[in-house]
């Protein structure tokens, strides 16, 4: 039954104002980052109602002139390998935790959750002195491996977890049917879990694309990523606030159709993609 | 299953082999530097280097942030792995006494440009007798001020803080506000700025710094009287929010014309000069920045090219350091770039780079020489431990401006906090 009393009514108005007042809160740095993108150089600091037609094409242009294009097609090419590396080795790991009857899967659980938890920090330091021996400093290969202590535990323990939720009888199904181990896991196990993999590998991809830190430590100018490029921008005495926007930009447009599809498998994998 | 794993994990590494690197050429270079006009531009003639000397250099110019983090990270680990490091003098002192920085004084001794480089930067460089290493820039301070709204009020460029005060309410108005400083705190921002109002009043960091008297002395009635000036210039008579201003609001303010006055760095200032960046570049007018009591103490920075103590190749080093800063190079970048800072001597007497410098401000190469000739080497002291005294300073005089804590209480909590940075 619908309650129409006005009491209803004044309280729905309320939560509704409040709940704008939050999301116009939340989106106001994005809409102001959009704003200066379009701002001409000499009006980045002028109020938008003093001159709103001082906007301008060119920030988008100088930014092609500068290394930034670059960096975005590394943290392209790092987050997309790592997230790839990740899924070859996670996925069976998961699957393997989830359906192995071995002793230890506390052990490894726990293990997992640590390298989940830890802090850039800890892995950092004694990854960029190895680096620096090993010769992978301003590397693909090492950024891709760095991103990797990232995205491994993570899609192996989001794999574990999905994986859990494919009934057992399946896979003894499959297999009482002669097929072998890796066929059940790729032809029954991993169909069922297709929510969940693909929701983590886009979480992985995601938190490879974000990262800061390891790029800032591990990369030089052949291989830096787009968020370290950004603090290019900033320069001993000038700040190059239009072109901060527009990189800022070109940061999340890619982000935003991967979290259209992850959002809808997250839920669903969530939600238990199998059920018993 | 155990398999399935066992292949994931070798195709991934055999899918990531390309991306491993090459072994690294022994003349190869790697400098790392963050970002300026000058570095900019050094950047781009990197070939010209490697045609001259058939050394490859790798000239990474990044934030000075991200500088930051990188050079610590690999001098601390002892890493190797730069040749040649960007050296804020301001931070030299601290490297040498961490033994981050490789002495040069033999390098220096040997090139041929070392008697054109300009004696005050390069002597700034010179810790226990050893050199340390070359300056490539010394930016001062100078004050901006509008031609025309000192005409329309009718009063002249200010020559004292003081007088500075009096003219300010003079050429405020509802649109427009009298001046804009850096306030936001830190050793490069409010403690670039503050120091010149502080020692135009006779105020100092230590009881005797030339004497070797290194007791904290801040809390002066100099020193009180100077952060009362600072406070009301911004407080009463700055844009709003001038509480926090760092050089880049300080410049936008300049250039669209929102303040009269600015007291800047010379790298700041060709900026607010500068026609194609600046509504009113055309009537800006440049002059030293304002004295008191005391004198006249313009801001100064130096920035030089040193070799980190674990820099595996110190020859090829050396050779990048003599191009860098040889009367060629940096006339090169003095006319391809807004940078007018250049140590070597011989610049300054390069008709084109006259002219160009002209072009932008007729006092402006004549008002950047002058400053620099009454600017002190130690306007900031060199002391390893200043980037945390300047820090601990500079939030202070950031309180005391933004109202957290009385110009007093914010004078006697530095010069604690300078007590207990130092030890005593």
């Amino acid at each position: 039954m619908i309650d129409n009393s006005p009491e209803f009514r004044i309280k729905k108005a309320i939560g509704t104002t409040v709940m704008l007042l939050l999301v116009t809160f939340a989106a106001l740095p994005t809409l102001w980052a959009l704003l200066l993108a379009f701002r001409a150089p000499d009006a980045v600091f002028e109020p938008i109602w003093e001159s709103p037609l001082k906007l301008t094409f060119d920030n988008f242009f100088n930014i092609t002139r500068s290394d930034f294009p670059k960096a975005l097609m590394n943290s392209f090419i790092t987050a997309g390998l790592s997230t790839v590396f990740a899924m070859l080795v996670g996925v069976p790991a998961g699957f393997a935790l989830a359906k192995s009857r071995v002793s230890g899967k506390f052990i490894a659980s726990w293990i997992l959750l640590l390298l989940r938890m830890a802090p850039p920090v800890g892995f950092v330091i004694p990854l960029f002195l190895l680096y620096v021996n090993a010769g992978l400093i301003d590397t693909y290969a090492g950024l891709v491996f760095a991103y990797m202590t990232l995205t491994l535990p993570l899609v192996t323990w989001s794999m574990w977890n999905s994986f859990s939720q494919v009934p057992d009888e399946l896979i003894e199904a499959a297999i009482m049917d002669d097929a072998s181990l890796t066929k059940a896991f790729l032809l029954i196990a991993l169909p069922a879990a297709r929510p969940g993999a693909v929701a983590a590998a886009i979480l992985a991809f995601l938190v490879a694309w974000n990262d800061f830190f390891y790029s800032l430590i591990i990369t030089r100018s052949d291989t830096t990523t787009a968020p370290v490029a950004v603090m290019n921008f900033i320069s001993f005495d000038s700040v190059d606030w239009a072109s901060i926007a527009v990189a800022s930009i070109a940061l999340t447009l890619p982000i935003l159709p991967l979290m259209a599809i992850a959002n809808r498998y997250i839920v669903q994998s969530l939600s238990g993609a199998v059920k018993g | 299953m155990k398999h399935l794993c066992t292949t994931a994990l070798v195709a991934s590494f055999a899918m990531a082999a390309p991306f491993a690197p090459t072994a690294a050429d022994a003349e190869e270079i790697n400098v790392v530097m963050f970002g300026m006009p000058y570095t900019n531009g050094l950047r781009k003639l990197a070939d010209d280097f490697e045609a001259e000397t058939g050394i490859k250099a790798n000239i990474d110019v990044i934030g000075q942030d991200v500088f930051e983090n990188r050079i610590t990270l690999s001098f601390t680990g002892g890493t190797g792995d730069i040749d040649v490091v960007h050296a804020p003098v301001i931070q030299v002192q601290r490297w040498v006494a961490a033994n981050w920085l490789k002495p040069i004084t033999a390098e220096v001794a040997a090139m041929a440009v070392k008697d054109d480089i300009l004696k005050g930067p390069l002597d700034a460089y010179k810790i226990n007798g050893e050199q340390y290493a070359v300056p490539f820039m010394a930016a001062t301070g100078l004050m901006t001020y509008r031609q025309d709204v000192l005409e329309a009020a009718g009063v002249g460029v200010p020559e004292t803080w003081a007088e500075m005060l009096e003219i300010a309410p003079q050429v405020t108005n509802d649109d427009r506000a009298a001046i804009a400083l850096r306030a936001v705190p830190g050793q490069g921002f409010n403690m670039f700025i503050f120091p010149m109002i502080m020692r135009a009043y006779g105020g100092k960091f230590f009881a005797d710094y030339t004497g070797g008297d290194l007791t904290p002395a801040i809390n002066s009635p100099e020193t009180l009287e100077a952060l009362k000036v600072y406070i009301e210039l911004i407080n009463d008579y700055a844009p709003q929010g001038a509480g926090n201003f760092n050089f880049a609001e300080v410049n936008a303010a300049a250039q669209n014309g929102q303040v009269v006055f600015t007291v800047e760095g010379t790298g700041v200032v060709t900026q607010i000069v500068d026609p194609e960046k600046s509504k009113f570049a055309d009537v800006t007018g440049i002059a030293l920045p304002p004295g008191g009591p005391a004198g006249r103490s313009p801001a100064i920075a130096v920035h030089g090219l040193a070799i980190p103590s674990s820099a595996e190749n110190p020859e090829a080093s050396a050779r990048f350091i003599e191009w860098a800063v040889s009367p060629e190079t940096m006339t090169k970048i003095a006319l391809a770039e807004p940078f007018s800072n250049f140590t070597t001597g011989s610049v300054a007497q390069n008709a084109e780079v006259i002219a160009k410098y002209d072009a932008v401000h007729p006092d402006f190469l004549r008002m950047q020489g002058e400053a620099l000739n009454l600017a002190i080497g130690h306007y900031r002291p060199l002391l390893p431990d200043w980037p945390s005294l300047g820090a601990a300073i500079g939030e202070n005089i950031n309180a005391a401006v933004n109202g957290l804590m009385s110009p007093e209480d914010a004078l006697a909590a530095a010069e604690q906090e300078m007590k207990d940075i130092l030890g005593q």
